[in-house]
C-alpha cells in the first residue's frame, strides 16, 4: 500500500493538507453551526478546497468529517444525517483526489467529556465513533483521529476503528503549553500519551491544533525522544483576529510558519501539514521546502 | 482546634479533592455551631481559590478543577441553609454569562463561571448557543453588574460584538460591564467591540471582574 511505501522511504516527508474552515469562510460561505453540513449543502465548495490542497502539493487530504460522529452531530440535532454527511464527504474528496495521492478519514472529538467534566461513557464514545467509521471505511485509505484532549477518548476511538478497519491510523493529541510543560487540558502528559499510543500500536503518533507552529517545535522535540514511531505535526497559524468585514485573519507570516515546519522536519517528523488558519498557500510553501531537502 | 486550623483543614481537603472529608468538615461546622459565613469564606472559599491557582499554574487540569467546583457547590448547598439568621452571604456582584448563539462550546465559559462563583460572585450561567437578545434580557431581569460573553469560533465571535451593539442601541450599555473571552478572543478584539475588558483565562476573568467593580 502506498502509505506504507511512503513510511518505509526514509527520504519521503509526507505532506498533509491545511485548514478547511478558514477556506470555507474565504469563499463567502457562512459555515453556520457545523462545517460538516457543507458536504451536503455546498459540496462543490468542499471539493474545490480539497482540490486546492492537492494542487498545492499535499500527498494526502482529509475528509470534511471532523464533527460527523454520532455524539457530535447530536449536539446540533443532526444525528439522523450521519450517513448522508459522511457519504457525501467521501464523494467530495474522491472526485478530486489525484492518482498517487491518498484520502484520509478525519475523526474529530465527540464533543462530550467523561465525568467529572461531562457525562460521556466509554460505551457512548465507542458507539459514536464506530457509527461514523463504518460509513467512511469503504472510501478512505487511512485514518486521522485528531484534536483529542483526553487519551481515554483517543483509546476508545482507536479501538472502534480497529474493530472495522485494518487501515493505518494516525492518532493526534492536542496539547496546551503549561508552566510545567505540554499537557492536554485533561492533564495527560506527552509521555503518558505517547506510551499509551505505542501500546495501542497506532502507525503514527501525531499532534495538532491549539499550539502555533513556533510552540509546536518544542513539543516535537520532546516527542521524538519518547518514541521511534513516525511523528505527525499539524500546528495552527498563530491566533486569528477579525477584520472589518467580520472575516478571521491569521497574522502569523507564512514564511515563519514554514520555517517552523522546517525545524519540525529537521527534528524528525515524518508527516507535516497545517491546522487552523493555514491555507493552500501555506502548503505550497511547505512543498517547496520539502522538495528542496 | 483553633478556627484558623479548622479553616485550613477545610481548605486542604478541598485542594486534595477529598469529598468525604470536605462533607464531614461541613457537617462539623454545622453541628458545632461555627460561624457558617466565615467557614464558607475562609475555609471553602480559600480552598477553591487555591484550586483555581493550581489550575492557572498548570498543576491541576480540567478534571481536578471540575471536581473541586462540584465539591464546593455541594458544600455550599449544605451550608447555606444553616447561615446564622440575619446573616446574608454578601456577593461581590452579579454576573450573567453565556456562550454566544451559534457556538455550542461551553467548557471555557463554565470554568469562568465556576471561578467567579468560587470567589463570591453570584453567577447566572445561561449555557451555550444563547442569542444576544436573550443574554441582554436576562442581564436586565437579574439586574447584573457584569455580562460575560464567550465564543470559541472565529465565526461566532461577531456575536460578541452584536451584544454590545444592541446594548448601545437600547441606550443601556453603561448599565453593565461587558467582558469577553474564548480561545480566539484577544484584548484587541474586546477593544474593537467596545467591551470593558478581556480575560485570557478564568483567574484573569476573576481579577478583571473585581477591578471593573472596583473591588
Amino acid at each position: 500500500m502506498l502509505f506504507y511505501d511512503w513510511l518505509k522511504d526514509d527520504s519521503k516527508i509526507i505532506l498533509f493538507d491545511g485548514a478547511m474552515g478558514t477556506e470555507i469562510i474565504k469563499r463567502g460561505i457562512k459555515p453556520g453551526k457545523i462545517p460538516d453540513l457543507l458536504n451536503v449543502e455546498h459540496s462543490k465548495i468542499v471539493s474545490e478546497i480539497h482540490k486546492s490542497y492537492y494542487d498545492a502539493g499535499s500527498d494526502m487530504c482529509q475528509t470534511n468529517t471532523f464533527g460527523s460522529s454520532k455524539l457530535n452531530l447530536r449536539r446540533y440535532n443532526l444525528e439522523n444525517g450521519i450517513k448522508e454527511i459522511n457519504e457525501r464527504a467521501l464523494e467530495n474528496i474522491k472526485n478530486v483526489c489525484p492518482a498517487n495521492c491518498l484520502i484520509v478519514g478525519d475523526i474529530g472529538p465527540s464533543g462530550e467529556y467523561r465525568p467529572p467534566v461531562g457525562k460521556a461513557s466509554s460505551e457512548q464514545w465507542y458507539s459514536s465513533f464506530f457509527s461514523q467509521m463504518e460509513i467512511l471505511e469503504h472510501g478512505v485509505d487511512l485514518w486521522h483521529i485528531e484534536t483529542i484532549s483526553d487519551i481515554e477518548e483517543m483509546q476508545t476511538a482507536i479501538r472502534a476503528v480497529k474493530a472495522i478497519s485494518k487501515k493505518p491510523i494516525i492518532a493526534s493529541m492536542t496539547y496546551n503549553k503549561t508552566p510545567r510543560g505540554y499537557f492536554t487540558i485533561m492533564g495527560d502528559s506527552v509521555e503518558k500519551c505517547v506510551q499509551i499510543l505505542e501500546q495501542e500500536n497506532v502507525d503514527i503518533i501525531g499532534t495538532n491544533c491549539n499550539l502555533g507552529s513556533n510552540e509546536m517545535v518544542g513539543l516535537i522535540k520532546e516527542t521524538v525522544k519518547l518514541t521511534n514511531k513516525p511523528i505527525l505535526a499539524k500546528p495552527n497559524a498563530g491566533k486569528p483576529k477579525i477584520d472589518e468585514n467580520g472575516k478571521p485573519i491569521y497574522e502569523y507570516p507564512i514564511k515563519d510558519f514554514v520555517k517552523d515546519i522546517k525545524d519540525i522536519i529537521d527534528l524528525g517528523a515524518k508527516i507535516v501539514g497545517g491546522c487552523c488558519g493555514t491555507t493552500p498557500q501555506t502548503i505550497k510553501e511547505i512543498r517547496k521546502i520539502i522538495n528542496s531537502l | 482546634m483553633s478556627q484558623e486550623k479548622f479553616y485550613e483543614e477545610i481548605s486542604n481537603a478541598i485542594v486534595n479533592l477529598d469529598e468525604d472529608k470536605v462533607i464531614e468538615l461541613a457537617n462539623k461546622a454545622i453541628n458545632e455551631n461555627f460561624n457558617i459565613l466565615s467557614v464558607i469564606e475562609e475555609g471553602f472559599g480559600a480552598g477553591i481559590r487555591r484550586v483555581g491557582k493550581l489550575w492557572d499554574e498548570g498543576e491541576f487540569f480540567l478534571p481536578e478543577l471540575m471536581r473541586g467546583a462540584k465539591i464546593m457547590q455541594d458544600c455550599l448547598d449544605l451550608l447555606i441553609p444553616h447561615l446564622q439568621s440575619g446573616v446574608e452571604r454578601k456577593t461581590l456582584g452579579k454576573v450573567v454569562i453565556a456562550t454566544i448563539e451559534g457556538d455550542i462550546h461551553s467548557i471555557g465559559k463554565t470554568i469562568v463561571a465556576t471561578m467567579l462563583r468560587a470567589y463570591g460572585f453570584e453567577v447566572f450561567d445561561l449555557g451555550a448557543d444563547v442569542p444576544a437578545e436573550k443574554i441582554i434580557d436576562e442581564a436586565i431581569e437579574k439586574n447584573v453588574d457584569i455580562i460575560g460573553v464567550s465564543a470559541l469560533l472565529t465565526t461566532t465571535m461577531l456575536g460578541q460584538k452584536k451584544v454590545i451593539e444592541i446594548l448601545k442601541k437600547r441606550g443601556i450599555s453603561d448599565k453593565f460591564k461587558i467582558i469577553l473571552g474564548g480561545a480566539p478572543v484577544t484584548s484587541k478584539w474586546a477593544e474593537e467591540c467596545g467591551a470593558n475588558g478581556y480575560a485570557g483565562n478564568a483567574v484573569e476573568a476573576v481579577d478583571l471582574a473585581k477591578s471593573l467593580l472596583n473591588i
